[in-house]
């Protein structure tokens, strides 16, 4: 008898966590963090272990589900650099180079932690589908798994904020369950037309070890872009946008 | 020299003040403020070592009547500004370029507007360009068979910027949902007489060249073309494709009708030949899960000299060189040097060609350090090049790079019959 009101108690207790609906949840933080289409500015910082900074301006547009596109507008080494993402597909564009080429999502453009997947981020929903959700008190922890093999982390654990539906920590993993990295979400700001999100995004990895790299956003704002803006032909006008 | 020497000594009083400047990280929102317009630029400091092969037939074309030592030193220097002036839908972009060069043979400056031109955007899918202007067509990364209105490029730089053409061009863009994502049209005027674009072609013709694109099913393609009398009508593919996340596969094909050469046989006699080309190249990028990039690429370019061909020439100058030694005679040499202008002193001017680089992204941790080796390889006579690199780019907006090339080949052949048997570079630059 005692073993069946363990096991009634223990359902009793886990039937919250069960129901919640992993793919709203995520869709949710997706929306909290952004709106479909925005745009934003944001700055990347990265830090070596001497304390020695770089960092890198960039004003990025976001369309939909997969469509991206960032402009550097800082310093002046990077200055009109675009890159453009459609789904799994990923370019670059350098001004001297006068052409578009394709480029990875493992790669990094600005070098450092970062790697081009960060920089243009598209859903988290668009990219994972989500395994299970545990409930950790006042987080949620949401275990991804990517829906491609395209995708640049195999599985993510994102750490989601209960009441703000807003992610705090972020890791990003192997297949084998390795740490690639792990992104700290902090400094929840409003940046009006109802959008309240951390404001920086801090990361580390094992694999760069002693190095961090930041980003501050420093506006994001929804607006809608044609769907011609994403395209090859566009990159160079980019600055046009601003 | 003393240009070169103030621009070596601006960068090097630059140098100190930027690395040693304590930064604090802020987001003012000033920064981000859009201005109508816009200034920069980019300077350079880039003294080479050569070390000469005093055997081979660029060497005795070269400096048959001002013979060197075993190694040449020269200094250059670039500068670069550029500026842009924005307002409604109107734009007006230009950049300059300076080069200036101390060698063996003196003090040189060449300055030009590598781009000048003006622009309307009435909409986003549609834009209109005329000035001097850069196209820069094609997906390969060393060599671009269909770059049908573009200068040539430096395989041994070619991210550098290039000089454009005075063009009339537009850009119409349109998206899709479903397998043809995106469509665009980029017409191209290209007008060629005296003084307009002269070094193209055959002057007083208005060319028009045009380029379809297409991303069809995740795949890039290009279809291009050229007609107008200035150079033989020509038309053009070319595709690139991610084939895995790290994986990438492109391609170029170009079929030029008529296509000239200027061919020496073995007498000496000179003539020209013409044909039906098919020029092509086929590459691949892949990205390791450490950060190794490699670019490999196969250029066949059927315009080229034969290996028959550049031994005539090679003979043809050894013998011009013989006849200068002993009676000072330079006319065969003089004919020499307007065939390598003609042809056979450009850059890979043979038909089959093997371009390899390999560079590593941020080894042992050190960030922004890049170090690559790249080789290239003439297909038909075994010589080849192999130019390892050292890149840093840790301080903003400076860029630092060791290189070194070392030329190997034997006698009769491409890279056995340079002037160098090796380089060594150092490229300081700073963009502002």
């Amino acid at each position: 008898m005692k073993k069946v009101i363990i096991l009634i108690l223990t359902l009793f207790f886990a039937l919250p966590v069960y129901a919640i609906d992993g793919t709203a949840l995520l869709k949710e933080v997706d929306r909290n963090l952004s709106p479909e289409s925005f745009e934003t500015y944001r700055k990347l910082i990265n830090i070596e272990p001497d304390g020695r900074r770089k960092e890198f301006t960039l004003f990025s547009v976001k369309k939909g589900r997969n469509k991206i596109a960032a402009l550097f507008i800082a310093p002046a080494s990077e200055k009109g650099r675009s890159t453009l993402r459609l789904g799994d597909n990923m370019w670059l564009y350098i001004p001297n180079v006068g052409k578009p080429i394709r480029i990875t999502s493992l790669q990094s453009v600005v070098g450092g932690v970062f790697n081009n997947a960060d920089i243009m981020q598209l859903d988290y929903a668009t990219e994972y589908d989500v395994e299970k959700v545990d409930d950790g008190g006042k987080e949620y922890l949401l275990h991804l798994k990517a829906k491609t093999k395209t995708v640049a982390y195999d599985k993510l654990k994102i750490w989601a904020d209960k009441d703000k539906k807003l992610p705090t920590k972020i890791e990003c993993l192997t297949e084998k369950d390795m740490l690639i990295k792990t992104l700290y979400f902090k400094d929840v700001k409003d940046f009006g037309g109802g959008i309240v999100r951390p404001a920086v995004m801090e990361t580390d990895s094992p694999l760069y070890k002693g190095y961090t790299s930041i980003m501050i956003v420093a506006q994001i704002k929804e607006r809608d872009f044609k769907d011609e803006v994403f395209t090859l032909t566009f990159m160079p006008n980019i600055e046009s946008l601003r | 020299m003393k240009r070169v020497c103030l621009l070596a000594m601006v960068l090097l009083i630059i140098l100190p003040a930027r690395a040693g400047a304590k930064e604090t990280y802020s987001f003012d929102l000033k920064e981000i403020e859009k201005k109508p317009y816009s200034f920069g630029g980019y300077v350079e400091f880039k003294p080479v070592a050569f070390g000469l092969d005093r055997n081979s037939a660029f060497y005795k074309l070269r400096f048959f009547d001002n013979p060197k030592g075993k190694n040449l030193l020269e200094a250059n220097g670039k500068i670069q500004l550029e500026g842009s002036y924005e307002k409604n839908i109107f734009r007006v972009y230009t950049k300059t370029n300076t080069d200036l060069k101390t060698s063996y043979s003196g003090e040189s400056e060449r300055s030009t507007f590598y781009e000048l031109y003006g622009s309307v955007k009435p909409l986003h899918g549609l834009k209109f360009d005329a000035g001097k202007k850069t196209m820069k067509w094609g997906k390969g990364y060393a060599w671009n068979p269909v770059a049908f209105v573009d200068r040539p490029k430096d395989a041994d730089e070619p991210e550098q910027a290039m000089e454009g053409y005075i063009l009339a061009t537009a850009d119409y863009i349109k998206s899709f949902e479903g397998p043809l994502k995106t469509f665009s049209f980029t017409p191209v005027l290209f007008p060629v007489y005296d003084h307009v674009n002269s070094d193209f072609g055959n002057n007083d013709n208005l060319n028009i060249a045009g380029r379809f694109y297409f991303l069809f099913y995740d795949t890039d393609i290009d279809l291009m073309f050229l007609t107008g009398g200035s150079k033989p009508d020509r038309y053009g593919a070319d595709f690139s494709r991610n084939i895995t996340t790290n994986f990438e596969v492109h391609g170029e094909l170009a079929y030029v009708r008529n296509a000239p050469k200027n061919v020496l046989d073995a007498e000496g006699n000179r003539y020209q030949t013409e044909g039906e080309a098919v020029n092509y190249l086929i590459g691949i990028r892949h990205l390791t899960s450490f950060d190794l990039t490699t670019i490999v690429e196969y250029y066949h370019n059927d315009a080229g000299f034969t290996e028959a061909e550049m031994k005539n020439y090679y003979t043809y100058i050894n013998s011009g060189y013989d006849a200068y030694l002993s009676t000072g005679n330079t006319a065969l040499l003089g004919n020499a040097l307007q065939l390598a202008e003609g042809g056979y002193g450009r850059a890979n001017a043979m038909t089959d060609y093997l371009y390899a680089r390999l560079s590593q992204k941020e080894p042992f941790d050190i960030l922004y350090f890049t170090p690559a080796i790249t080789g290239m390889m003439n297909l038909r006579d075994g010589s080849f090049s192999l130019t390892p690199e050292l890149l840093y780019t840790g301080f903003t907006n400076w860029e630092f790079r060791l290189r070194t090339g070392f030329i190997v080949g034997t006698r009769n052949a491409e890279y056995g019959e340079k002037q160098n048997d090796y380089r060594i570079e150092l490229r300081v630059g700073y963009y502002f």
